[in-house]
């Protein structure tokens, strides 16, 4: 059984020695380089563009501005999974044009293209692009986007609103506060954060005349559904007359998933140059133009009654999409973030109201967690609160709400059915794992010696496999959530794997590979895996809300099923005997109870030989399958998280000491890939928790807009970290698997906040902002009274 | 990056003439500040002048027991070098501290001071321990040097040769780092000098400055309480995404009393 | 503004170039050389995916020119490793799952090499840590990657390499 081993990757070699193929990388010959001009307003109205001195720079082949892309007759990019009001009014959406027109609407927003024969050249012209704007009031605090006085960021619509979404029963939830004996209530932000995937964006588009066919290496995490939009939305070209190829990327985590501007100006520009055009964002351009993540203002409630169970929850959320819709951003709030906002407790009344807002910033989008980590804060900083106010342990009141094994699947107020579960189980492990009751006893003893240790725990749910195609639909979706295999055997038998997802570091090679080579019966290492080829794969919907392993690896594993099918029909035709005899073991296909067998790869030749076939009708020759799996439900990893802080009081500093993970992930195919997600997921969620901030000031500037003021973790900023498993497998597909790349991103913010104000309740602090950077800690400190 | 000539001197004095040579040219030590700033295109000197080959800029040496180094002496050898670390073991630590390796292996002290970068660790040592700038026309002292933001006493085709300090008594470095640029968010260096005392702060402000409060009050007592009795205001301190003016201002004597607890441990400081 | 010529080294190999002054030594590698290995990940010289050997020092090839390397020996990734076998650290790094998307690996690697240079063979997780802040990795929380460079460091006194 290869499913459960940590087998290495076989990508390894590549990457270590410097050979991996990575967009930047490729550099055809004859190529031409793009640059972009960016707003310097985050609202302003294009008076004038002169780009005449700039044509005249050296070596500049071409200047395109809005009014060249419309006067081709060229589209707009459009929102695939948009989110409509619940009463059911459409949402109010803008397309957001490639070019901006008219206006700018964002510090970063793209302008105009300069194409030229080298990089230097290009960004000498850009220069040169004689810009007049006329500045308009920008909208940029989230919090404020719906007040009668802010700027309207889209004035056709006459608010920043986009849409409303309600979910729970607001009559049952008042109920349930009426009589409720404690109430916990609390305004909540989720920090506005930056995927920052460390190989910036970069696109090679070539055209070819004579076939009119044009290549696009894209770092994208969804190559056939880019090919779509690009085709479909922008260029109007047909799909089979482009070609999308996503090599070796570095890094996605939701920021690679997008139909982002730049792209459609580099394929357009290799079309009308009939020359290889290329773009490598800068890293100052991926945090102009990059989408970003999170950004909520949520006022919330959680009642209880006397023992601590919570009887109700109440939450109205503004959350920022920016200035234009990026493709999947109003689901992010709009329907990841109300499915998990109550968690792993026993819920029985919700309140719920999400508003998404228009913002002059640059526009959020899908980033790993999506809509958790801010459901989680809301959900988990409430319940300890409540906990310490009514004077119950966290542990405690946590078994008192979990829901329980008997309980799954489990129907939440917001309608979403939990699969399965054990989440007693969880916190059983977590507090064995981290000893928790020798770290408050350390707690109280170094309490004495006036050292603020603090203990904090976040208890949570992800959503990830994304997704019956029939849900998505329901919401407007304009995209599928199905995942395509082809299981190709050769004729010696070996095989190769094509998947419709793709590896941006996730491991599906090995995998993939594993989960084929068991259910083929052949070694791991003859099984090879293809992504990332629209011309190669089958259509896919590409790798992002944790579906590789369940979508994809199913996917794989129906086809493989398809495969033993039909080897299985042409060894009992060769073995002269029924099916129903037939026997396959350690790769050899016997008849039950007798001597000769046959080879898998013996088999793999007679397929490809053609001579001896069954009579069946419709056996044809070959040994492949195609499939598209469309998966029946969703599923839900479940995990907790227990965090343990030291405070110094005096300069705010947070120190990380101790961090317990305890994940659920059904059936875990690869233990040392899935580690390696946790870890990675926990050092983005301590990024988010303690230093990740994308701040603009009040004009709507981004100050953030280098890594020299936009602190990500370094190795020394990692915590001693323990993690254990449990496993209740996912009923819903084959394998039993569920996600396993994203946990490690939602609790940090909820386990470590609550960790802090553990530290710091004595003192007075009930209530800390994130990102927990040392003034923000000196800050509530301050507010409390208990500085120093 | 704009286009500009490049030259690498063999001697001091075909620096100086280059320097002199070309107007807007710019010297280049290490790179670990200009190269950055050239790159966003914030800075286009004509010419850059690479001190790299220039030999006798390099190395550290001690003499009438002063600690005597080299301007193009990268933060990795002072950090590492033994006169330094058992002198002013302060000062190891602090360029033991600056930026992460990669920096260290190539930065240098010369090209820090020059630069005077508002938030650079060595600006506060040198106002702390009293040194010495030794330029190819003259001797500056540490307290003449700075003078404005990224701006300091040299005059035009003025380079520095070697930067001297007097052994203190006791000193130590206390850099509370910025979590995204590793510089500091306030950095304090106290030196303890036959009874003086001198408390250099980075980070603070608009440019690195001694602390007359702190350092009355700590030359009269020197303990930790006494510098965190002092209350500095918070006008003119720096105020930005990383820390408002008045957390600054609370810093100050936070860190200088953690400074004060290293000297009278004997230990050189620490980045918190 | 005058091209220079430069000599010098790159993996063991003695070459002749023409360079312009304002071309990193990162951007000479990856386009005229297509050492592609090297990775350019920031602008501000901060995330070390571009980290090469310079006479034998790590340092930043994007905050270094190429100018600067003439009469100088450099190593890239691509010199670390002799024909189809892997370098103790390498394989470290990939027995330890040190890796994920492998953008930021070859400086790491390069910073990783620097540091057994400058501290020994034996090196302590709080050393690998605080040596690791000029590399920024995104994907792996760096856990593997700390355990990889304390097993690569050790094979290497084991196999007496540098």
């Amino acid at each position: 059984m290869y499913v459960g081993q940590s087998l290495p990757r076989p990508e390894d070699f590549r990457f270590l020695t410097g050979r991996g193929n990575f967009v930047d990388d490729i550099k055809p010959p004859d190529c031409v380089y793009l640059a972009f001009l960016r707003s310097p307003h985050a609202h302003a109205k294009i008076v004038r563009i002169d780009a005449k001195p700039a044509l005249a720079c050296s070596g500049v082949l071409r200047i395109v501005t809005a009014e060249d892309w419309t006067k081709a007759g060229l589209g707009k990019l459009v929102c695939v999974h948009p989110m409509p009001f619940t009463d059911g009014r459409p949402m109010r959406e803008v397309l957001r044009p490639v070019l901006a027109s008219g206006e700018v609407h964002h510090v970063g927003d793209v302008v105009a293209a300069v194409v030229a024969e080298t990089r230097y050249q290009a960004l000498d012209a850009l220069e040169a692009i004689d810009v007049e704007y006329e500045p308009l009031p920008a909208a940029v605090k989230t919090g404020t986007a719906l007040d009668n006085d802010a700027p309207i960021v889209h004035k056709q619509f006459g608010t920043n609103q986009i849409n409303e979404i309600m979910r729970g029963d607001k009559t049952a939830t008042a109920a349930a506060f009426a009589k409720a004996t404690h109430t916990v209530g609390m305004t909540l932000t989720s920090n506005r954060v930056a995927g920052s995937p460390l190989e910036p964006r970069s696109y090679v588009a070539d055209y070819s005349p004579p076939t009119d066919q044009c290549t696009l290496w894209a770092t994208t995490q969804v190559p056939h559904m880019l090919r779509r939009w690009i085709c479909r939305y922008a260029l109007f070209i047909p799909e089979h007359k482009l070609r999308v190829i996503s090599p070796d990327v570095g890094g996605g985590f939701g920021q690679k998933v997008n139909f982002c501007v730049e792209i459609s100006t580099v394929v357009w520009m290799a079309r009308e140059l009939k020359r290889p055009v290329k773009w490598t964002s800068t890293r100052m351009d991926a945090l102009l133009s990059d989408t970003q993540a999170r950004d909520h203002v949520s006022k919330a409630e959680m009642a209880f009654d006397n023992d601590g169970k919570i009887l109700g929850l109440k939450v109205d959320t503004i959350a920022a999409l920016g200035a234009y819709l990026s493709n999947f951003a109003p689901s992010i709030p709009g329907n990841s973030y109300p499915q998990t906002i109550t968690g792993l407790y026993q819920t029985p009344a919700l309140d719920l109201r999400v508003r998404c807002v228009y913002t002059n910033t640059v526009p959020i989008d899908a980033y790993r967690g999506s809509g958790r980590p801010e459901a989680t804060w809301v959900n988990e900083r409430l319940l300890e609160n409540g906990a310490r106010e009514i004077g119950i342990d966290v542990v405690e009141m946590r078994k008192r709400n979990l829901i329980q094994r008997s309980q799954f699947p489990y129907k939440t107020p917001v309608g979403r059915t939990y699969d399965s579960g054990n989440p007693p189980l969880l916190l059983e492990k977590l507090v064995a794992l981290a000893k928790y009751q020798e770290l408050r006893a350390e707690q109280k003893r170094l309490r004495a010696k006036g050292v603020l240790m603090g203990i904090g725990i976040a208890a949570f749910l992800d959503k990830s496999g994304t997704g019956p195609s029939k849900q998505l639909s329901t919401r407007g979706g304009l995209h599928g959530g199905f995942e395509s295999a082809t299981v190709r055997v050769h004729s010696d038998g070996k095989v190769t794997l094509y998947s419709g997802s793709h590896s941006h570091g996730q491991g599906h090679s090995i995998t993939f590979a594993a989960i084929a080579a068991d259910r083929l019966g052949v070694p791991v290492e003859d099984v090879a895996v293809m992504q990332g080829d629209t011309d190669t794969v089958p259509y896919g919907n590409g790798t992002w809300g944790s579906r590789s392993a369940s979508v994809g690896g199913s996917a794989i594993y129906r086809a493989s099923e398809k495969i033993m099918v039909k080897a299985t029909r042409l060894a009992a035709h060769l073995l002269e005997a029924d099916v129903a005899e037939i026997v396959y073991e350690n790769g050899l296909f016997s008849v039950r109870g007798k001597n000769p067998s046959i080879s898998f790869a013996e088999v793999a030749d007679a397929a490809y030989h053609g001579a001896r076939y069954p009579d069946d009708p419709g056996f044809e020759p070959g040994l492949e399958v195609t499939i598209f799996y469309d998966p029946p439900d969703l599923n839900d990893p479940e995990a907790m998280h227990l965090a343990v802080v030291e405070v110094d009081r005096g300069t705010g500093r947070v120190k990380l000491k101790q961090y317990f993970t305890i994940d659920d992930m059904g059936t875990i195919i690869n233990p040392m890939i899935v580690e390696g997600q946790v870890q990675g997921g926990l050092a983005q969620g301590v990024g988010q928790a303690m230093m990740e901030h994308v701040i603009y000031d009040d004009e709507g500037q981004l100050l953030s807009a280098t890594f020299m003021d936009y602190a990500m973790p370094r190795a020394s900023d990692m915590p001693a970290l323990k993690s254990d498993y449990i496993c209740t497998p996912a009923p819903s597909n084959p394998l039993g698997v569920k996600g396993g790349s994203e946990t490690g991103t939602i609790g940090p913010p909820a386990a470590i906040g609550n960790a802090i104000v553990d530290a710091l309740w004595h003192l007075g602090v009930r209530r800390i902002e994130l990102p927990f950077t040392p003034h923000s800690v000196w800050q509530a400190l301050r507010v409390a009274g208990a500085g120093e | 990056m704009y286009a500009f000539d490049y030259k690498r001197p063999a001697t001091l004095e075909e620096a100086r003439k280059a320097l002199e040579g070309v107007a807007e040219s710019k010297l280049l030590a290490g790179g670990m500040s200009i190269v950055p700033v050239m790159r966003y295109r914030l800075a286009q000197p004509s010419a850059l002048i690479d001190l790299g080959k220039v030999a006798a800029l390099n190395g550290v040496s001690e003499a009438n027991n002063t600690i005597r180094i080299g301007a193009m002496t990268t933060h990795y050898v002072v950090s590492r070098s033994e006169p330094i670390r058992s002198k002013i073991p302060a000062l190891a630590q602090l360029a033991g501290g600056i930026g992460d390796p990669l920096v260290r292996n190539r930065g240098t002290i010369g090209g820090s001071l020059a630069h005077n970068d508002p938030a650079a660790c060595y600006p506060s040592s040198i106002l702390a321990l009293g040194a010495a700038i030794h330029t190819n026309r003259r001797d500056i002292d540490a307290d003449n040097f700075i003078v404005g933001t990224f701006t300091t006493a040299l005059e035009p085709s003025e380079i520095i040769v070697a930067v001297s300090f007097p052994p203190p008594d006791c000193a130590a470095y206390i850099k509370f780092i910025n979590a995204a640029s590793r510089f500091s968010i306030v950095g304090v260096f106290v030196a303890r000098r036959h009874g003086a005392v001198r408390v250099g702060i980075t980070g603070a402000g608009h440019y690195a400055f001694r602390c007359g409060p702190i350092e009355q009050a700590l030359s009269a007592k020197f303990t930790p309480e006494a510098a965190r009795a002092v209350r500095i205001p918070a006008d003119g301190l720096n105020d930005d995404i990383h820390g408002s003016a008045e957390y600054r201002a609370h810093l100050i004597p936070e860190l200088t009393a953690r400074a004060v607890e290293h000297c009278l441990a004997g230990t050189p400081g620490a980045i918190i | 503004m005058t091209k220079v010529i430069i000599n010098l080294t790159v993996n063991g190999k003695a070459l002749i170039a023409e360079v312009e002054p304002r071309w990193p030594l990162a951007e000479f590698l990856r386009d005229h050389l297509r050492l592609t290995g090297t990775h350019v990940g920031c602008d501000s010289s901060q995330c070390g995916a571009c980290t090469v050997h310079v006479d034998g020092i790590a340092v930043r090839s994007c905050t270094l020119f190429a100018v600067q390397a003439d009469g100088c020996d450099v190593k890239t990734i691509e010199g670390v490793s002799s024909g189809n076998a892997l370098h103790p650290m390498q394989k470290a790094f990939h027995e330890n799952h040190a890796l994920q998307c492998g953008f930021c690996t070859p400086g790491i690697i390069m910073s990783a090499l620097d540091l057994v240079r400058r501290e020994g063979y034996e090196l302590s997780e709080e050393t690998i840590r605080y040596n690791l802040e000029g590399n920024i990795c995104r994907c792996t929380g760096y856990y593997n990657i700390v355990k990889a460079i304390a097993a690569g460091a050790r094979a290497m006194r084991a196999g007496a390499v540098t």
